[in-house]
């Protein structure tokens, strides 16, 4: 597998590449999406000026899966500053010469040990099997073997026909999702992406089915909001507002359950703000590959 | 991974000697362009068993109309020039592999 270093061991490549980020936060142009379009930019656009992921990997330095996943770690970071203050983190904490061949199969041996998905996968042991037999292939990656391509795809079929063995929309199938996206090499450009989305989607369905949230109250809602629209009630609010000041004045317990479905969809972005910092601190303890670090301690 | 407009899908996707995996997507589509990638590593993979295709609908509605495309990204099998299977909605590298690997024949 090729080496990945970040800036290359270059201290200019980052320094440029944080310019040209603060440039598009002080100018105000730093947004959530797209990711480059008249002028404003994302994580991945402000550096770039170009919607071009696969390029930004390859000029700083980052495998592509991580870059891939960074506008997700931004994305769930709310307000706007906050996601800046976070963007920015990521290129500032980036060492120089940090080698990160390995960083996306470490960051999914990670996913895969969380806690709640593993209270689940054991109470299945086609799916458990699959949890073991996957990281174990991410492990061999980090300890610098690769294992081979049919290797990885008998894996992931046997993870495939483990979801499969559950109805659409249950929790068990939702934590089954997570192994199966995991069932690829670290090189793959969407292994991580797939893995930490599955993930966040199993915690989100996990703390609504705790609050008892089902899909019959999410159309329940929906259709008292269009009936509310048609009749211009509580038309003075806007957005969530208007839908909880309507359920406030007509459907108070639905209401309640309302604010704890809405805290539990907010609990789930907080999956995504964690491992963003998580992998701000694997870069971190990354071994270095260049001699770059140390003039980047002698001027810091 | 070509293009496919409503002049030349006949000739693309229905003559095509191989198996075509057809594309429907829209620029103002967010999960479509989050599909984009996962879909170029697909067609690294299965280069040797299939093609993938793209159909803009909003630049080809008649084809959205033709295949009845009721939401999108809608990804769509044809063999031998007649659709076999199609799939709605985003989905993961496992999944999508598995759609094309049961309906297309396994990348070895």
């Amino acid at each position: 597998m090729m080496r990945v270093v970040t800036f290359h061991g270059d201290l200019a490549v980052k320094a440029q590449a944080l310019e040209r980020l603060r440039h598009h936060i002080m100018a105000g142009n730093f947004v959530y999406f797209p990711a480059w379009e008249d002028g404003k930019a994302n994580v991945i656009g402000a550096v770039m000026e170009a919607d071009d992921t696969p390029g930004y990997a390859e000029k700083l330095g980052y495998p592509l899966g991580l870059a891939d996943t960074l506008p997700m770690f931004v994305n769930g970071f709310r307000p706007q500053a906050e996601a800046a203050r976070f963007a920015d983190a990521w290129l500032e904490r980036t060492p120089v010469g940090a080698d990160l061949t390995q960083i996306v199969s470490q960051l999914v041996l990670d996913l895969l040990a969380n806690p709640e998905l593993v209270a689940m996968t054991k109470r299945h042991p086609d799916v458990e099997r699959g949890r073991r037999a996957i990281m174990a292939l991410h492990q061999r990656a980090v300890d610098g073997d690769e294992p081979d391509r049919k290797t990885w795809k008998a894996a992931r079929l046997a993870a495939v026909a483990a979801t499969d063995a559950f109805e659409e929309e249950t929790l068990d199938r939702w934590a089954a999702q997570v192994i199966e996206a995991a069932a690829w090499p670290g090189a793959m450009r969407t292994v991580l992406r797939d893995t930490l989305g599955g993930l966040s989607a199993f915690e989100m369905h996990l703390s609504l089915s705790r609050i008892g949230w089902t899909k019959e109250d999410e159309s329940r809602v929906f259709h008292i909001r269009e009936q509310a629209e048609k009749d211009g009630f509580k038309a003075e609010f806007s957005g969530l507002d208007r839908v909880l000041a309507i359920l406030d004045a007509d459907h108070p317990a639905l209401a309640g359950q309302f604010r704890l479905r809405l805290e539990g969809v907010e609990e789930a972005t907080e999956r995504y703000r964690a491992t963003g910092w998580k992998t701000i601190e694997m870069m971190e303890q990354a071994p270095l590959a260049a001699p770059e670090r140390a003039d980047e301690r002698a001027r810091a | 991974m070509r293009n496919a407009t409503e002049q030349d899908f006949d000739d693309i996707v229905l003559k095509n000697d191989k198996p075509v995996l057809v594309d429907f997507w829209a620029p103002w589509c967010a999960p479509c362009k989050a599909l984009a990638p996962t879909l170029d590593e697909i067609a690294a993979e299965y280069a040797e068993e299939m093609e993938i295709v793209k159909v803009d609908i909003e630049a080809n509605p008649k084809l959205a109309e033709r295949f009845e495309v009721r939401g999108i990204p809608l990804l769509m099998i044809v063999k031998d020039g007649s659709e076999t299977a199609r799939t709605f909605g985003t989905l993961s590298r496992s999944r999508l592999d598995a759609f094309v690997d049961a309906n297309v024949g396994g990348a070895e």
